[in-house]
């Protein structure tokens, strides 16, 4: 190293002196403007996404799970039909538009893991992920790292995030990158059994549904926890 | 304004951005490019499964504003017939290239894409859209300094002149796919049949990832109907077909797989990339 040598990265972290307006927000204000003068959407219909999209987010799906590990018959639906059985947990696929969020689809399907089968999900094309039923997905998980690395060294990659998985479990990767959209069910841990719905979504972190976690009695937090912080924050993610 | 040295900087900034070959110069003349390298320039640069990466430090991002709105915008460009999710799809995360591709924030090219959706189409000239970039610009001269970002549309157009596809019509009350169910025939592959992905030549776009391409799976589900990506991220009419869930075995697939022999890895591949396995 150089005489240079501490930790901070000022020649790569953006940090103005004034509280200048981005690149990126200027053109978005600018794209917004224009489309709502030409009639291109109204403004109206872009406050009401703007409001389906600030509800969205993964505890939906953790009830899905929690419902299906305590009842066989809507575990059944859950995988048979998973659309339907989002409605149960208060999630309709084809809100707001009519035909769903158009970047998702309306196409999911839930992957089981059972004893000798461990699921997890990526897209090594961009970033699809069951949105509106488990929200905006991670940051980590929409960067090409992941992406690049998830579907050809799935032990190594799972090992990162502290799970370690026998020879016995064979690892299913599930490349999304079409129209359908994945989440993954995995198994009860044990010592849940006799635990309520809500004391189970508690263990049902994103990371689970994801496939990068298994649930953990005590267990209540995703394993990527730390978190960047915005320049201007909205109100959503 | 700009000084002199700090055009020359910028200059300097840009030229240290490096997205070919180094060994190559740049525009090579035909002789020193072979065909793997021009397979490589022309791959889609969204399509990173299975290339090399080390780890690296993984973390959660709290939501810039504008990235919000800008997923909010390119939803609602949807919903409003303005594009199909494929078409975004390709806009801003291939037709980009490499530098930007690897170089700006996701929801950069996300934003990008809208601008040259609405441009392309005719909606929107540039330089009405780098004028009003000018004007929003001039309007935070000074900073934000405690106020909020907001858009201020001058008026509200009432859109009936404006061009939008059949897609957002025709999909309401079915979804997508489902809006292409029935139009596809008989799936020519059932669950279980063996299959080797088609080495089509690539050019401009494709969902079927390089990895698998040229490689033997089985398949595990017959999915749904729908145009196949490269077909319907153009906006014109596309045939429907069908797709499938193709099962790889790991061990197989990757060259020196350290996993087990029983690790899979599924993707969806639309029918015309498949053929069937001798």
């Amino acid at each position: 190293m150089t005489d240079h040598d501490h930790d901070h990265d000022h020649d790569r972290t953006v940090k103005p002196m004034v509280d200048e307006i981005t690149d990126f927000e200027v053109l978005e204000i600018a794209l917004r403007e224009l489309c709502i003068e030409k009639g291109i959407f109204t403004a109206e219909e872009h406050r009401r996404f703007t409001e389906f999209a600030e509800q969205i987010g993964p505890t939906p799906a953790a009830h899905l799970v929690a419902k299906a590990w305590l009842d066989p018959e809507f575990k059944k639906l859950a995988l048979a039909e998973p659309m339907t059985a989002s409605k149960e947990v208060g999630v309709d696929w084809m809100e707001p538009t009519g035909f769903g969020t158009p970047s998702d689809f309306t196409a999911f399907q839930i992957l089981a893991d059972t004893p000798t089968v461990h699921n997890v999900i990526v897209c090594a094309l961009c970033s699809c992920y069951p949105r509106p039923i488990l929200g905006n997905s991670p940051e980590w998980y929409r960067t090409p790292n992941y992406r690049r690395r998830m579907v050809r060294w799935p032990r190594q990659l799972l090992a990162e995030f502290g799970l370690y998985l026998p020879d016995e479990i064979s690892i299913h990767v599930q490349d999304s990158n079409q129209k359908h959209r994945f989440m993954v069910m995995p198994l009860q841990p044990e010592g849940t059994e006799d635990w309520t719905e809500d004391q189970l979504v508690e263990i049902l972190t994103r990371d689970c549904l994801i496939g990068v976690a298994l649930p953990k009695a005590g267990v209540t937090t995703n394993v990527i926890t730390d978190t960047r912080q915005a320049i201007h924050p909205g109100t959503a993610g | 304004m700009s000084t002199a040295a700090e055009r020359a900087a910028q200059l300097d900034l840009v030229a240290r951005l490096k997205s070919a070959y180094p060994e190559l110069p740049d525009a090579p003349p035909p002789d020193l490019l072979d065909h793997d390298r021009i397979t490589a320039y022309l791959k889609p640069v969204h399509d990173v499964g299975g290339e090399p990466d080390t780890p690296m430090k993984y973390e959660n991002k709290q939501y810039e504003l504008w990235e919000h709105m800008t997923y909010v915008i390119c939803e609602v460009l949807a919903w409003r017939g303005i594009w199909l999710s494929e078409e975004r799809r390709r806009i801003g995360n291939v037709d980009v290239g490499r530098a930007e591709y690897l170089g700006l924030p996701y929801y950069g090219r996300w934003l990008l894409a809208v601008a040259r959706v609405l441009v392309e189409k005719h909606h929107i000239g540039l330089t009405e859209l780098s004028e009003r970039m000018a004007e929003v610009k001039a309007r935070y001269a000074g900073g934000l300094d405690g106020r909020t970002l907001e858009a201020k549309p001058k008026s509200e157009g009432d859109g009936s002149g404006v061009k939008r596809n059949e897609h957002h019509k025709r999909a309401v009350g079915k979804g997508d796919p489902q809006v292409y169910a029935g139009q596809a025939g008989q799936p020519k592959f059932k669950v279980g049949d063996a299959v080797v992905v088609r080495e089509l030549p690539v050019i401009f776009y494709t969902r079927t990832p390089e990895y698998v391409r040229g490689a033997s799976g089985e398949i595990a589900a017959v999915a749904y109907e729908s145009p196949a990506a490269e077909d319907e991220t153009w906006d014109r009419p596309a045939t429907p077909e069908w797709f499938y869930v193709v099962r790889f075995n790991m061990s197989q697939l990757w060259y020196g797989y350290t996993g087990t022999t029983h690790d899979v890895v599924q993707t969806e591949i639309p029918e015309h990339w498949l053929q069937a396995a001798k």
